[in-house]
């Protein structure tokens, strides 16, 4: 998993490169700080990054043994994803309404291309957040010993890790310089 | 060498040994320079792969070699010596690079703004006010200044007697030096592929003498002559008429279009259609009959003329003198 | 991931021969989860494409033989050297090298399959689901016509409309999920199922050369997927990642494709410097000179290959301070590239030669890719680059790297492990005469294209005018083409031949080193009950002469 985390790492490296190597285009920079709503998305980036706690939380009471316990973080870690994405969703209507899309200037290709990715990344991690879930709920891990819930916290991690990056350098940078 | 490039320079028309400028010379000499050492590279390898081949061989009942795995003083020599090698040549590329392309100081306006397009050439001639399509004349004796556009895909200019190739891409304003030694026609073509008709983007740079150059520029700079004869006047008024002068610029009369190549002074070029053809009546009304057969995919369109209209289009353009 | 049960699971009756009339017949292959059998399958699928863009390529020469020819329209040539190219690269040597990867590895380091057999047989198919979508392009419309580096903004929709592209974005992007699960299944495989006795430094060199090449693929694959993802995006949501037009750069899909396609030239050459290193010590009967200096410069390569990419855009005028910071890691990179052929020369220095055709193409594998390394250092010197680059001066470079390289290696280690793979010996013979068809109609082909590209050819010209020389030297070059196109139906007729009624190979035919060589030919179903003790870099060697092993004699 840590390779596949690696390979993944590279492939969102080069979306942000293309990003940063657009961010001198003329206007890219206004529709960046104006457009963006960086408070909103600043609240659900920290329901992200704490989903990442929540999970960390759920994997030390697997270590434990407290198969409830991981149940409960398990849920709360999903809760968060899915909030983290109707933020996301909202945003994306927004930039729509205001004629802002894939197609309508080299900001928006990249935009649109960046967090896609990133949020398709959050949708692929909660469908096996949510397998995990039913299986926990279902009794595989009540003899402890598996080594799916570290793994799967591997990638959790990892897509959380991309949005500091995706955040600082969409939504952070532009403001400070 | 010399041999070899006598006898290259004999047979060849245009090639990195035909050198006619001193850029493309040093770049010659580096060339050249590490042609010797690579020839004797390659000498070594082949000599000993020879000599190993026919020495050990093995023979019936062979008893194993001895089982030696290596030597670190072997092996230093195998690193050291390539890599003295490689410095070497770093260092004289380097100062090869900055006699080449010495880069652009202030705001130094080009001579001459070429731009790629599929699949021809435009040359602007700044100062001149002026455009011409394909074939480029320029001065030899001076120091040149290219501005190197492109309108659609990527294209490559390159005329190897006249030293290195830059790339022309959209979005984006690359330069080039050029010093010509001998006038001349040079030769170079496209040389980055740009789509159907790569092949037919060939480029002719004409070199003169200062005094001629200044006669041609003064030529170029005029408007297109008035059609002598009745036939050609028919053709301009055609011209015109039909949609030849939406993309078609001639000076001098109503035809302004800026897609396709200026025509002001056609029938000055001796070739057509980027070097594909000579220019000559018979070759221009076979292209006004049906563009796509001769140039497949350029970007005129079969226009249908019935023969009269044909012979006079042909004659007007062909006394576009 | 940690892998603690595995439980692996293997078809019952089957023999991983090349025979398909087992009683599942194909069924049984196509289901199959058995690294050896797909290894072979992956070698079937290089064979196929070789063949498809052999024939695509003749085209193309018959095309180039003679100075302003009518035989194809500049649409069909620019499909088919197009297709020629990415088939060359994506379908034969990939999976010709992952197919002896996969059948090889596992036996070389005593381990009874792949960590994960099912993803095995994943990534292959992945690949032939690739390449067939690829094809499908022709039926869908026409074929991709940007070339294989598909540059922008040629590849955009306005220039190229033909759904062509987006089958080879879709293709290649099928194909490279397979190629880089392949990877990460042969990093665990390697990392953690050699045998218990084996250590790092006592691993096969082609095991070696696998294992760097897979963190290459890792590292370098997503920069590919990247620019097609947004090349598709471009193409089919109207995006500007590519297009000037839009606010996009042309020049990024050339950063984004180099930075997959520079390492990628080392992913297709490594593996064979791998399976070189089995085959100089063995028919030299000399340990490889230099074990740890071949590891070591295959990792600097590895490390080097990131840093290189630039230099396919010496004449894109990025100025010349970039230009000098790649130029020196371009020379850089050719030293421990090049000085790998000194280990093998000296690895046959005072040995006793044995001539099979697996060490024939060695040999000469040593002039040609000397040939084509030399040419390629041209290219790290910027101002020869600037006369030289995108002409047929490239081309002659970059086939005696993938064929005098890359090719030659495949065809050596084909020759030295047919034997174990079929239990047949393959005809040594007819396999003379196809060394030298072969080798003589490369020549022939691309020695000539150095002098055309100096004498003002770019490459991808559909024709060409009647200037001195050219028309001459392009005949020569067609001539060879064809050579070897007759070379190749040869060797396809020597394989079929020697499968069905070769020699019988014992398990051992050319007195070899390494464990792969210890089981039967071919393995049975379950590669080893027993691997013997490894104790050096020549397991079977100690094993065979006990009085003389390696790691008897100190040094």
């Amino acid at each position: 998993m840590k390779l596949v985390v690696g390979t993944e790492a590279m492939f969102f490296l080069a979306l942000i490169m293309a990003f940063v190597y657009f961010s001198s285009a003329a206007g890219f920079k206004h529709q960046q700080t104006h457009v963006l709503d960086i408070k909103a998305t600043g609240v659900f980036s920290l329901l992200l990054f704490s989903s990442s706690f929540t999970f960390w939380r759920a994997e030390s009471n697997y270590k434990k043994g407290r198969v409830g316990r991981l149940k409960f973080w398990l849920v709360v870690t999903i809760l968060l994803g899915l909030v983290f994405l109707l933020g996301q969703a909202n945003e994306y209507h927004k930039l729509f309404d205001e004629h802002i899309n894939l197609a309508s200037s080299i900001f928006g290709t990249s935009f649109f291309t960046l967090t896609g990715f990133h949020g398709l990344h959050v949708i692929i991690g909660l469908i096996i957040l949510l397998i995990v879930t039913r299986l926990a709920f279902s009794g595989d891990y009540d003899m402890g010993g598996s080594n799916v819930i570290s793994t799967v916290g591997i990638y959790w991690h990892f897509v959380d890790i991309v949005w500091v990056f995706v955040f600082s350098i969409v939504y952070v940078i532009p403001h400070l310089f | 060498m010399s041999a070899l490039h006598y006898i290259i320079l004999q047979v060849t028309g245009p090639s990195i040994f035909n050198t006619a400028s001193p850029e493309a010379r040093k770049i010659g000499w580096l060339g050249n320079g590490f042609l010797i050492a690579g020839t004797a590279m390659m000498l070594l390898v082949i000599i000993l792969t020879v000599r190993f081949t026919l020495r050990y061989r093995a023979k019936e009942n062979d008893a194993e070699p001895p089982q030696t795995k290596g030597s670190h003083k072997m092996e230093l020599l195998m690193v050291g010596v390539p890599l003295v090698l490689v410095i070497f040549f770093f260092f004289w590329s380097l100062r090869t690079m900055s006699a080449v392309m010495p880069g652009r100081t202030g705001d130094q306006q080009p001579d001459v703004i070429i731009t790629g397009h599929q699949w021809w050439w435009q040359a602007d001639y700044t100062a001149s006010h002026f455009s011409t399509a394909n074939e480029i004349h320029l001065p030899v004796g001076k120091r040149i200044l290219l501005k190197l556009d492109a309108a659609d895909v990527i294209h490559d200019w390159w005329v190897p007697a006249l030293g290195a190739k830059m790339d022309m891409i959209p979005g984006r304003d690359n330069y080039l030096w050029i010093d010509i030694d001998k006038p001349g026609i040079y030769q170079g073509a496209c040389s980055e592929f740009c789509g159907e008709q790569h092949a037919w983007m060939r480029i002719r740079v004409v070199a003169q003498e200062p005094a001629e150059y200044q006669k041609w520029l003064a030529e170029q700079s005029a408007n297109a002559e008035q059609p002598a004869d009745s036939l050609a006047r028919l053709g301009e008024a055609l011209f015109e008429k039909a949609s030849c002068s939406n993309c078609h610029s001639i000076r001098g009369t109503g035809a302004k279009g800026d897609i396709g190549p200026d025509l002001t002074h056609f029938a000055r070029r001796q070739t057509m259609l980027s070097g594909m053809e000579d220019n000559t009546p018979e070759n221009v009304y076979q292209w006004l009959l049906d563009p796509q057969k001769v140039k497949t995919g350029a970007r005129m369109p079969r226009f249908i003329f019935n023969r009269d209209s044909l012979m006079a289009l042909t004659a007007y353009l062909s006394q576009l003198k | 991931m940690e892998i603690d049960h595995l439980h692996i699971p293997e078809p019952h009756e089957s023999l991983p021969d090349l025979s398909i009339n087992d009683n599942q017949g194909l069924l049984q292959w196509i289901s199959s989860v058995d690294h050896k059998q797909i290894g072979i399958m992956y070698l079937w699928l290089a064979v196929l494409f070789l063949m498809v863009g052999g024939v695509e390529i003749l085209l193309v020469r018959i095309q180039l033989a003679v100075p302003r020819n009518h035989f194809l329209s500049p649409e069909m040539y620019d499909q088919l050297f197009t297709m020629h190219g990415t088939t060359m690269i994506f379908f034969v040597l990939m999976p010709a090298i992952f197919g002896f990867a996969s059948y090889f590895v596992p036996l070389m380091i005593g381990a009874n399959d792949m960590a994960f057999p099912r993803m095995n047989a994943f990534s292959f198919w992945a690949t032939f689901f690739g390449g067939s979508l690829l094809y499908f392009s022709y039926l869908a419309g026409g074929a991709p016509d940007a070339g294989w580096f598909n540059y922008a903004p040629i590849n955009q929709y306005n220039y190229s409309s033909s759904p062509g592209i987006d089958y080879y974005c879709s293709g290649l992007l099928l194909a490279g999920i397979g190629t880089v699960s392949a990877s990460v299944n042969f990093i665990v495989t390697i990392l953690k199922y050699r045998v218990k006795s084996m250590d790092l430094k006592q691993m096969p060199l082609f095991v070696w050369m696998i294992l760097i090449n897979s963190f290459l693929v890792l590292a370098a694959f997503p920069s590919l997927n990247a620019a097609l993802v947004m090349l598709l995006l471009d193409r089919q949501l109207h995006a500007h990642f590519f297009s000037a037009a839009g606010g996009g750069s042309a020049i990024l899909w050339q950063h984004l494709f180099w930075l997959f396609g520079h390492p990628e030239v080392y992913i297709l050459i490594l593996p064979v410097f791998g399976i070189f290193s089995e085959i100089f010590p063995v028919y030299s009967r000399k340990p490889i000179f230099g074990y740890g200096f071949v590891v070591g410069s295959g990792i600097a390569i590895a490390l080097l290959a990131f840093g290189v990419w630039v230099h396919h855009m010496f004449a894109t005028g990025l100025g010349n301070t970039v230009n000098n910071f790649f130029a020196a890691s371009s020379l850089l990179i050719g030293v421990p590239t090049g000085v790998k052929i000194f280990n093998w020369l000296a690895t046959m220095y005072h040995g006793s030669i044995r001539f099979s055709v697996a060490m024939m193409f060695s040999v000469a594998f040593l002039i040609e890719f000397t040939i084509g390394g030399l040419s390629g250092i041209s290219f790290a010197i910027v101002p020869i680059d600037w006369q030289l680059t995108d002409t047929y001066y490239v081309v002659a470079h970059l086939h005696y790297v993938f064929i005098g390289g890359s090719l030659f290696g495949l065809l050596a280690g084909l020759f030295y492990w047919f034997p174990k793979m079929s239990g047949k010996m393959l005809d040594e013979k007819l396999g003379r005469w196809f060394f030298w068809l072969f080798v003589i109609g490369f020549n022939l082909t691309f020695l000539v294209q150095h002098l055309l590209g100096a004498m003002g050819m770019p490459r991808r010209v559909y024709t060409y005018p009647d200037l001195p020389g050219w028309g001459i030297l392009n005949f020569i070059s067609s001539g060879g083409g064809f050579l070897m196109a007759i070379a190749v139906g040869l060797l396809v007729y020597i394989i079929i031949k020697s499968n069905v009624k070769g020699e019988k190979a014992d398990a051992d035919p050319w007195d070899a080193n390494t464990l792969e060589w210890t089981v039967s030919s071919p393995p049975g179903l379950k590669n080893f009950d027993r691997v013997i003790p490894v104790k050096s870099t020549r397991p079977y060697r100690d094993y065979k002469r006990p009085d003389d092993a390696d790691w008897k004699r100190e040094n």
